[in-house]
């Protein structure tokens, strides 16, 4: 047999029992209904503090952990690190605000962040504005996925020999096109179960890489010699240095803004919300936040593989024979490092880790979707069946959308498309999060500041040139001299605005929108075995329950609609 | 029948919490407190160690305030099993 065949066997193999597991999943724990939307998309919101710990840590740590994150470092040292301080201080923020926002989701029979804004401001345009953003900002966090796959598959060689987009990127698609059918099928629980299978790959892959590679390189002591000394070394196409092995002050600003604008980012990706929503009590999640940093450790040592390649002379090679492609630095560090059998392992770890999180991101774009764009705008009154089948096929037109997008990408710095998402995303955080506290914000000011950040941000972004682009090249831009973070300005930007026009609109006689919510609810903690059933119908109105809540609330705005519930204190 | 997680803790406990959470965050926030690359630990300076570090120790802050702000439904748990089982059925008696 061939060398080359081995690492390409032992991917094929990973991936025909991945997609076994996926197709047997169906069976997994079986739903009384599997045609209800929150069995397909929230996995019947009975995960407990395990797997629900495996399918967060699995959806955030992705093709942006193996492949962008180290690509970055790398190419510039020190200033990549700042995934590391963006994934220590996203579970503190998490822990925060997440378990009222899992209560009134659960309260209420929310699946998305844009359904609890609509239900809590009154507003279905702030729903759908928080919906369209989570769906916009998720399709460049998907490619990146896409982006992290073909890296893989370029390094193995495979696929990159024809010049037809179609034929070279066949293997990309035949591996996408498979796992969206048992995401099809399954939903939630086939990628909660491939998750254990993905982690237990990553794991291995990075405590070998970790205690074996230094050790052949001639210990870390060398390797950060070596990579100092290129960080110094001028870039003949910016005319300054690479980088440098530390933050220099006049980099701590930006380094500050990324790390803390992509924490704020994270958990409004439907994605991860959708993992906070499937827990199966209020408690798990905070119990989660103490041990996902797991995952940040391992993040942390993956993201030194950027410095491990930089001190192998072949891997620096391969990637300036590949026009200077940082992103295959961590495939070629598996091919040059490990016998090929392992690299076949660390290979598939990457493209499985990139797949499950890709496919979980299509499922929470299509709940979202389902949730507050089809049931509000096309079919008010669609049965659980109707939406879980509109959401399976959503999920697939996700993934061909991000399929198309990836094909045609510039791939310099994937991390980009992950920054530009997080742009996008977090102007959806003062009525998602700020809404779970107060709410003091007028709708409309929340919808004009969103729309005044959404605008300043992408124009902003698509100004930053950067990595050879001259549109959309970065996503850090000079305010007041200090170069920040897009996401953070336009952040402040849109708090501002919000805050300004709320008395604007009060004074103007504006109605506030109802909220269906009651103070009782951001601290609910049911029982799994007595899920409450909003989506069913009200005997009384025969219409879904959330519709009914609010013709009765409309007609007696006093009495709560769910009086026959216990009500707990007021917080 | 639902469930609260009543908010039956002192204010010492939520600025014991606040506090914990707020050095979890700002940690490493405040880049000027680990921009250096002396003390090295081994062959790892100080930027590289201090925050993979702080990633246990940040672990540990939110495991600290999970403690602090679990809340048990009934008085003291006993087994959590068996509690549960028995608030289930008489969830089910009472709201029948």
């Amino acid at each position: 047999m061939h060398i080359d065949n081995i690492p390409f066997l032992i991917v094929v193999t990973a991936f025909v029992l991945v997609t076994y597991i996926g197709f047997a999943a169906a069976r997994w724990r079986p739903a009384e209904d599997p045609m209800r939307l929150s069995e397909w998309g929230l996995g019947g919101r009975r995960f407990g503090t395990f797997v629900s710990w495996f399918l967060v840590g699995g959806d955030i740590y992705t093709a942006y952990t193996f492949i962008a994150v180290p690509a970055l470092i790398y190419a510039t040292g020190a200033a990549g690190f700042y995934a590391l301080s963006y994934t220590i201080m996203v579970f503190p923020i998490v822990f925060i605000f997440a378990p009222r926002l899992w209560s009134v989701a659960r309260a209420r029979g929310y699946v998305s962040p844009g359904e609890f804004v609509r239900g809590r401001h009154g507003s279905q345009g702030l729903g759908l504005a928080v919906a369209a953003t989570g769906i916009l900002a998720t399709m460049p966090y998907i490619a990146l996925q896409l982006v992290g796959i073909e890296s893989v598959l370029t390094v193995m060689g495979i696929g990159s020999t024809s010049d037809n987009v179609f034929v070279r990127d066949l293997p990309l698609i035949i591996a996408f096109g498979v796992t969206s059918a048992y995401t099809y099928l399954a939903g939630l629980r086939a990628l909660a179960l491939i998750a254990f299978v993905k982690d237990a790959l990553i794991y291995l892959t990075v405590i070998v890489a970790i205690l074996y590679i230094p050790a052949r390189l001639g210990g870390w002591g060398h390797v950060f010699d070596v990579a100092s000394a290129h960080l110094k070394t001028v870039n003949p196409a910016t005319g300054k240095r690479y980088g440098s092995l530390i933050v220099m002050p006049a980099g701590e600003w930006s380094y500050a803004t990324l790390a803390l604008g992509s924490a704020l980012a994270l958990f409004m990706y439907p994605h991860a919300a959708t993992g906070v929503f499937a827990a199966s009590r209020r408690d798990v999640i905070r119990r989660n936040a103490a041990m996902l940093p797991a995952y940040t450790l391992v993040l942390g040592l993956i993201a030194l593989f950027g410095y491990l390649a930089r001190a192998v002379p072949a891997v620096n090679a391969d990637v300036k024979a590949d026009g200077g492609n940082s992103q295959l630095s961590v495939p070629l560090l598996f091919e040059h490092m490990f016998p090929g059998w392992f690299a076949g392992i660390g290979y598939s770890a990457i493209i499985i880790g990139a797949l499950v999180p890709a496919a979980v991101m299509s499922i929470a774009a299509a709940n979202l979707f389902t949730r507050t764009i089809y049931r509000e705008l096309v079919r008010p009154y669609a049965t659980p069946a109707q939406e879980t089948r509109v959401a399976r096929l959503v999920s697939l037109l996700m993934k061909v959308g991000a399929l198309a997008f990836a094909l045609e990408l510039n791939r310099t710095f994937s991390i980009n498309l992950q920054l530009l998402g997080g742009i996008w995303i977090v102007q959806t955080f003062p009525a998602v999060v700020i809404g779970l506290y107060t709410r003091w914000f007028h709708r409309y000011a929340l919808i004009t500041g969103w729309a005044v950040a959404m605008t300043y941000g992408t124009v902003e972004a698509y100004r930053t040139s950067g990595g050879g682009q001259a549109h959309f090249g970065g996503s850090a831009a000079p305010v007041f001299g200090h170069v920040t973070y897009i996401a953070i300005t336009a952040l402040i930007l849109n708090v501002a605005v919000s805050t300004l026009f709320t008395p604007l609109f009060r004074a103007a006689g504006v109605q506030d929108g109802y909220d269906e919510t009651r103070p009782s609810d951001y601290l609910a903690d049911p029982h799994p075995a007595s899920i409450p059933r909003p989506r069913l119908a009200d005997p009384a109105t025969n219409l879904p329950a959330s519709h009914a809540a609010r013709h009765r609330a409309a007609r007696t705005p006093a009495r709560s609609p769910r009086s026959s519930h216990r009500s707990g204190p007021p917080h | 029948m639902t469930h609260y997680a009543h908010s039956r803790k002192s204010p010492a406990t939520w600025t014991a919490v606040a506090i914990l959470l707020a050095m979890a965050i700002l940690g490493t926030l405040w880049i000027p407190l680990y921009a250096r690359s002396a003390p090295k630990l081994g062959p790892f300076p100080f930027f590289y160690w201090f925050q993979l570090i702080w990633v246990p120790l940040s672990a540990v802050l939110c495991r600290i305030c999970y403690l602090l702000l679990r809340v048990r439904p009934d008085g003291p748990a006993k087994t959590g099993r068996r509690q549960l089982l028995c608030i289930s059925t008489t969830s089910r008696s009472s709201s029948s």
